[in-house]
């Protein structure tokens, strides 16, 4: 019997399927299989994805007034579904775009009409500006300063590890607007424009040899009143909100080797390096690699069943231990190719592409454990937040911020 | 052996301690390990000349003539400070190769030159498979011992300083078992092709024989027991590097510990980085044991020293990567730059676990020690 639902699912995935057999053309997804650059989309990417926005498939779950359609997680799912079966980017935003749903939660309206649209369509690009030298873990501990004048904040003060900087647009900024009270109750949160004569991008270079993250100085910056999202020194609560974003997507996933994954067919990747370095049949590898998959598919389980229970309107605890899981994967995913390549994990650079990934997946595991919170920091939350453990003494969270001590 | 006091132990510790403080800062590697040598030819020339490139070379050779426990104590300095040198290549494996070899007028002629730095000698032992048992031998000689001519032809790997060295002492299949053979690096037919690795402070190489005339050690000994003696004595040289390395780590993570503030107070005070560093110091200071007493047991010759190696091997390697590897964690996003020192350390741990082969396979060793 059909049901006014399934009714509504059936004509929905045949009105995804029919928009997607009319737009997603051979060429666009040949354009799209391309390479991507890592910070910035291609213009093939940004033209489809302005289809996808103009079609309303970018955030099903969002409001229709902001380019989306009011559907249920489960529909969403199938609009997900019908893309990911054609391998068509785009939709699924109203999760993963870490940068829209942060505005939508918290911008005002000036910036919303104007940001929304181009950062759904990756027209511009976005950076964080949370850290500072003294304040990484410790983020209500940041001494960056937002002083109003007049329709705008002056904004003076120092960032640092800021991915992506030096190609953003706008960075999300956390920043000192209080100094007479304790520490998490000074901090207001805005979208800060980065084209300016205020910003001074510095380019730090990494362990991996690249240099993605930066060094921001910031000095006399200009800040409209209208890019403040939440409230006037409420900003730790939406940092709280974007974190959640950011460590849900860290969760879900890491960037691959430095070349792309260029494994042969649909293997698991570890089993297709030791089977091509002829070690498939070495017991002890065998079980490392089972246990290092099981941890993988185990955390795709953990996380879709916290997506079920958060559509039923609970909230999951689960999501919160994707990125310590996240985290153990990748070291061990590194771990385990660098066991089975042997003596030539010494070695690097383009002849030895194994080496190469082997040795770029070891350090760059450390962007999910130390990035957007430590894992210890991470255990910390999940200890006190979801497990309800009492709470480690906090020694300055109660102290005008001016009397907090730092390194 | 010429057996040092424990008085002339420390002094001999602290005079090495003293140039690598002076010569071999962080600076200083960083711009040495770029160099394409990846050694500093004036450093080099000061480390033979305090006697630690002839460290374990007899004194008539022109060496220290001290053992293991000496040579142990030096690397642990040598692996704290990264020194970039063919020391463990030409002064430890190269030199007591040509000891273990046993032939004197060779030994006579070759390790005065080792001693004194003049010659870079290093050992070509393996392929591409990286595999340090006689089965990975991949050069073959052909000749006859009649005249003793030999050519060498085929393909090595994963030789130690190969770019660097003067003198290649080969390990080659011959009709008649395995063979040791000395050449010299310029030779006709010989093509070196350095390796580029993932710890900069390393040199590696690739070396082919084409047809290369060279010289045949007439050993009494079986070639393998040479090679495998010299691989005991480098195994425990680099488990003192390994262990020194590990332990400087930790001493500098954890004094920054004391120092970086977080949350209002040190981050040493969090029990996440505390039992980070306490469960740390119970493997640095495993490793120093396991490293120190394969020495000791290889000076005594005593019959559980290839057990006691192969525990050092393993054990040392493994508590380098570990220490190098969670020490990144404890200190944070700082710790994931380039200037940082954590990530130079953590490159030569990978390395030197790989050097002389995997900890399974030394572990596998340490089972049948056993009686496994
Ligand atoms: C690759 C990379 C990219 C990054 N990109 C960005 C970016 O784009 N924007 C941005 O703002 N930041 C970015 N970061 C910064 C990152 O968020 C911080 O590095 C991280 O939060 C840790 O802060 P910290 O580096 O100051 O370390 P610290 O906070 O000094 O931590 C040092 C050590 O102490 C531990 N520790 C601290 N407090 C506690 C506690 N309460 N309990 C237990 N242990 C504790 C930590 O776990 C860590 O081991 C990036 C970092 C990396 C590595």
């Amino acid at each position: 019997m059909l049901t006014e639902t399934n009714i509504a699912d059936k004509n929905l995935r045949d009105e995804v399927r029919s928009w997607l057999s009319e737009n997603w053309t051979q060429p666009k997804a040949a354009a799209l299989t391309q390479h991507q650059p890592m910070w910035g989309a291609s213009d093939e990417l940004k033209s489809w994805l302005a289809e996808v926005v103009a079609a309303r498939w970018a955030v099903p779950r969002w409001p229709s007034e902001w380019f989306g359609r009011d559907l249920s997680n489960a529909q969403a799912k199938i609009i997900e579904a019908e893309f990911a079966a054609v391998k068509a980017p785009g939709t699924g935003q109203d999760r993963t775009n870490l940068w829209a749903n942060t505005l939508l939660a918290g911008g005002t309206e000036v910036l919303k009409s104007k940001l929304i649209g181009p950062l759904l369509k990756s027209e511009i690009n976005m950076c964080l500006l949370y850290s500072e030298p003294n304040a990484g873990s410790d983020l209500a501990g940041i001494r960056t300063r937002a002083d109003r004048q007049g329709d705008h904040y002056v904004v003076n003060g120092q960032k640092v590890w800021t991915s992506g900087a030096m190609t953003a647009d706008y960075g999300m900024l956390i920043a000192r607007t209080d100094w007479d009270v304790p520490k998490h109750l000074g901090i207001s949160y805005f979208y800060c424009p980065m084209k300016q004569e205020g910003i001074d991008v510095r380019p730090l270079r990494q362990i991996t040899n690249e240099s993605h993250f930066n060094e921001v100085f910031i000095t006399d910056a200009h800040i409209p009143v209208d890019n403040m999202l939440g409230n006037f020194n409420q900003g730790w609560k939406m940092l709280q909100t974007a974190l959640a974003y950011e460590r849900l997507i860290m969760g879900e996933g890491a960037r691959g080797p430095r070349g792309g994954n260029k494994k042969a067919k649909d293997e698991e990747i570890l089993i297709a390096l030791a089977r091509e370095a002829g070690v498939l049949d070495e017991p002890k590898l065998r079980q490392q690699i089972a246990q290092a998959i099981a941890y993988k598919k185990l955390n795709a389980l953990n996380s879709a069943r916290g997506k079920a229970d958060i559509a039923q309107g609970e909230s999951s605890s689960l999501m919160s231990l994707g990125k310590l899981a996240m985290s153990r994967i990748l070291h061990e995913e590194a771990r385990l190719r660098t066991e089975i390549l042997g003596p030539a994990s010494m070695l690097e650079g383009s002849d030895y592409p194994r080496a190469e990934d082997a040795n770029f997946l070891t350090f760059n595991a450390y962007l999910t454990s130390i990035g957007g919170g430590t894992d210890q920091i991470q255990r910390n939350i999940i200890g006190e937040r979801v497990l309800g453990l009492p709470k480690e003494p906090e020694v300055d969270k109660k102290i005008p911020f001016r009397d907090v001590r730092a390194s | 052996m010429n057996k040092l006091s424990p008085e002339e132990r420390v002094t001999l510790r602290d005079s090495v301690h003293k140039l690598l403080t002076d010569e071999c800062s962080e600076n200083a590697v960083r711009t040495t390990m770029e160099t394409s040598s990846g050694f500093d030819p004036v450093l080099w020339r000061k480390l033979a000349e305090m006697g630690i490139v002839g460290l374990i070379i007899d004194q008539p050779q022109g060496g220290a003539g001290v053992g293991p426990v000496e040579l142990e104590m030096v690397m642990e300095e040598v692996g704290a400070a990264l020194l970039c040198s063919p020391l463990l290549a030409s002064g430890v494996l190269a030199a007591e190769l040509l000891k273990a070899l046993q032939v004197e007028d060779v030994a006579n002629r070759l390790l005065p030159t080792i001693a004194s730095g003049e010659c870079i000698a290093t050992a070509v032992l393996t392929g591409q498979s990286g595999c340090w048992t006689q089965s990975g031998v991949t050069v073959t000689a052909e000749g006859d011992a009649s005249s003793n001519e030999w050519y060498l032809t085929g393909s090595a790997s994963y030789v130690l300083h190969g770019q660097n060295a003067n003198l290649l002492l080969v390990a080659a299949n011959t009709p008649d078992g395995a063979g040791m053979f000395v050449v010299d690096a310029g030779a006709d037919g010989i093509d070196v092709a350095s390796l580029p690795t993932f710890d900069h402070t390393l040199r590696l190489a690739s070396i082919s024989f084409d047809n290369v005339a060279a010289e045949r050690i007439n050993t009494q000994r079986p070639v393998w027991d040479a090679v495998r003696q010299a691989l005991d004595v480098t195994l425990v040289a680099l488990a003192g590097e390994q262990a020194g390395a590990a332990e400087h780590c930790l001493t500098a993570t954890v004094d920054y510990a004391k120092t970086r503030i977080q949350f209002g107070r040190a981050i040493g005070s969090f029990q996440a980085i505390k039992h980070m560093a306490a469960d740390l110091l119970l493997e640095t200071e495993s490793a120093l044991s396991a490293a120190r007493n394969a020495a000791v047991c290889l000076a005594d010759d005593a019959s559980n020293a290839t057990e006691a190696i192969s525990l050092a091997a393993f054990a040392c390697a493994d508590t380098f990567v570990t220490t190098a590897a969670t020490n990144v964690q404890m200190y944070g996003g700082i710790a994931f730059t380039w200037e940082h020192p954590a990530h130079l350390y953590l490159r030569r741990a990978r390395a030197n676990a790989q050097l002389f082969g995997s900890s399974d396979f030394y572990r596998e060793r340490f089972m049948q020690q056993l009686g496994a």
